[in-house]
């Protein structure tokens, strides 16, 4: 009787221990990974945020909460719960705006990008890695998404570097006229292009003598393996996921991702359910958590960042809707036996290897080198100003012939008119 | 006379308001520099051993783009020509970007990465400055003004020859753009008070009387004229009149008179120092040296005064105006002291 009574006694203790110790075993990796968070904050590699602020506001910030603004996955509050320490802004405009106000539009980018990182003491705008190392804030980098932005101009990059840019996306889901994208179809620009043309490889030297980064994201396979190839310097993919779990165009092949091994690249893994899960309806985070897993099989954890693409797309697996939810991630890595260091790594280590190699690559670069290539023939149309026929004259300005057109159509028609994407 | 001038340059040297070299860069080059000596080049009015045999001490450069670019490309070939006064300025190490007017990073207000936060004032070199000419550049974009000033623009001359939607030139009918509008629109006082803001200055060469009165009106900080003349001497539509001087010596901006022997002589045949120096003169008698300063336009234009052929010649002219009884603190203001004045004021 004594011995069944302190059997059952023992049985209750018994289970009383194992409710609680399961409790306390995933509390502490929660915090375990907020632990980790705190001491390295993460660097994001993409985030459209900037280009939800011109389609509701049209870029007029001043009259905006960005601490609060509840329409968007992201504002200040939330990537300060989400332990991010560094955010590349995308400076993204349309690809219908190539060849025709691109640039403008996005310099118009890179400036609100400024002003808010100007008008708010939590951010503030960093060049460097250094910066990023350094900064106690949540650091600001510029991203350009696309080479239409560029409009074929080497110099237009170099002044996107001297703005602060820190990378290029050599294309968004257009073809420019000299790189190629994984989007078929959508637009229907420069069908021809395969990978980079010469110009494409003048631009990848560019981007090398310059020290900006290459961003692989949304380029053909073509594209990538070429610019993996011909790069000095580690290149990155600052938002795609892995091929091998969901075969979506926008994500990287085992292959590529060998070469980007090799060239001790980075690819920021994406949170884009479209591309995590092919279709599947259930999109959580160990969906997300698989590619982690694949990528890290296939190219170690030091290749792995994370890209997020919040306000790029519509979509996000459960339990990541938004830009303070990073730590549900990193508690899975860690409940999957990732540990500390190669955390540590995906969060910012990795990314810092690549940024600082390529600020070495800068460095050791010639200005003798400079491009000057130009691509006229291919990019010439009725918004370029034809330039291949000066004539001097008298008059003040050595002019060339100004062509008398119906400027008010071509006025309109170099315009572009911004929808919601 | 010709060692005083000297004598007087080598200590006051010269900061010139306006020179289209970049553009002569394109139209013979296509901006590929790296094949061409910039110290001996000899298709242009400027080159590096000439503008040291001048005593130039800064030069603003012009990054002119066409009017027929407006509405087209004109902000993508404005960021081509900025590139190449970069460039040039990086790969001859007798020049030297600078953006202020003394050496202090804090006058660049906002970031301003990979640029040279020398001044004018410290620079042993040939200070390169960058300009603006024509409103057209900015594509009526204020974020692209702001992104220009953060590339290194410190002054922009509201119109060329052609009138942006925002505001009307003094060049009418040569091409075709916004024909209704009247000096400044509210955009074009919007345009005004952001570069007040940013500390870029505002340059009223080409504009129209009226675009030029509303500027000098609304603007807080002094303005500029990069390269005009004295409309009372030679009544060209570049001019600038006596009633506008005056506003101007009361804002305490400045005229940086210009050698663009077409504005200078109204048609005679013979040009020389001494027409140029007449505007001088007269622009002094109306709003004092002290509003004063060069501006060549080198490059831009065909034709020069006699004896001023290129830009090696400035002193030749001082030497005029000493000859005609203008004292060194006059021509030391002419030279440099003027513009440095304004210059501090905008920032």
């Amino acid at each position: 009787m004594e011995m069944k009574r302190n059997t059952t006694k023992l049985l209750w203790l018994l289970m009383f221990f194992f409710d609680i110790v399961p409790l306390s075993y995933e509390k502490s990796m929660r915090e375990r990974a907020i632990e980790l968070m705190q001491d390295a904050r993460l660097i994001d590699g993409h985030n459209d945020f900037v280009l939800q602020l011109r389609i509701l506001y049209q870029n007029r910030i001043s009259r905006v909460n960005l601490r609060e603004l509840n329409k968007t996955h992201t504002n200040l509050v939330k990537l300060q719960a989400g332990y991010v320490g560094a955010q590349f802004w995308s400076v993204y405009v349309l690809c219908s705006a190539q060849n025709k106000d691109a640039v403008r539009l996005t310099l118009e980018q890179i400036d609100v990008v400024k002003r808010m990182c100007n008008s708010y003491e939590e951010l503030e705008l960093v060049t460097t890695s250094q910066g990023i190392s350094e900064s106690r804030r949540i650091a600001c980098l510029i991203g350009i998404e696309g080479g239409h932005s560029i409009d074929s101009s080497l110099a237009t990059l170099r002044m996107y570097y001297d703005l602060g840019v820190r990378y290029m996306t050599l294309t968004h889901s257009c073809n420019t006229p000299w790189s190629e994208s994984s989007s078929k179809g959508i637009h229907n620009f420069y069908p021809n292009v395969i990978g980079l043309t010469p110009f494409g490889q003048e631009v990848v030297k560019e981007m090398n003598r310059l020290g900006m980064l290459i961003d692989l994201s949304h380029t053909s396979y073509s594209t990538a393996k070429a610019a993996l190839s011909i790069s000095k310097a580690p290149v990155i993919f600052s938002h795609s996921s892995a091929f091998s779990i969901c075969n979506h165009s926008r994500n990287v092949p085992d292959d590529i991702l060998q070469q980007l091994k090799k060239k001790k690249g980075i690819i920021m893994v994406t949170f884009n359910a479209d591309v995590l899960a092919c279709g599947r309806k259930v999109v959580n985070i160990s969906t997300l958590a698989d590619h982690f897993d694949h990528v890290k099989k296939i190219a170690g954890s030091e290749s792995i960042g994370i890209g997020g693409d919040y306000d790029g797309v519509a979509r996000f697996p459960e339990g990541l809707e938004d830009v303070s939810k990073y730590p549900s991630l990193i508690e899975e890595l860690l409940r999957r036996g990732w540990n500390e260091t190669e955390l540590k790594g995906v969060l910012r280590e990795n990314f810092l290897r690549v940024f600082r190699e390529v600020e070495n690559v800068q460095n050791i670069s010639g200005v003798m080198d400079i491009g000057e290539s130009e691509t006229l023939q291919e990019v010439q149309n009725s918004c370029r100003l034809d330039l291949r026929n000066p004539r001097l004259e008298p008059a003040r300005s050595f002019a060339f012939p100004s062509v008398a057109q119906p400027f008010s159509l071509t006025l309109v028609s170099c315009l572009v008119l911004y929808y919601e994407s």
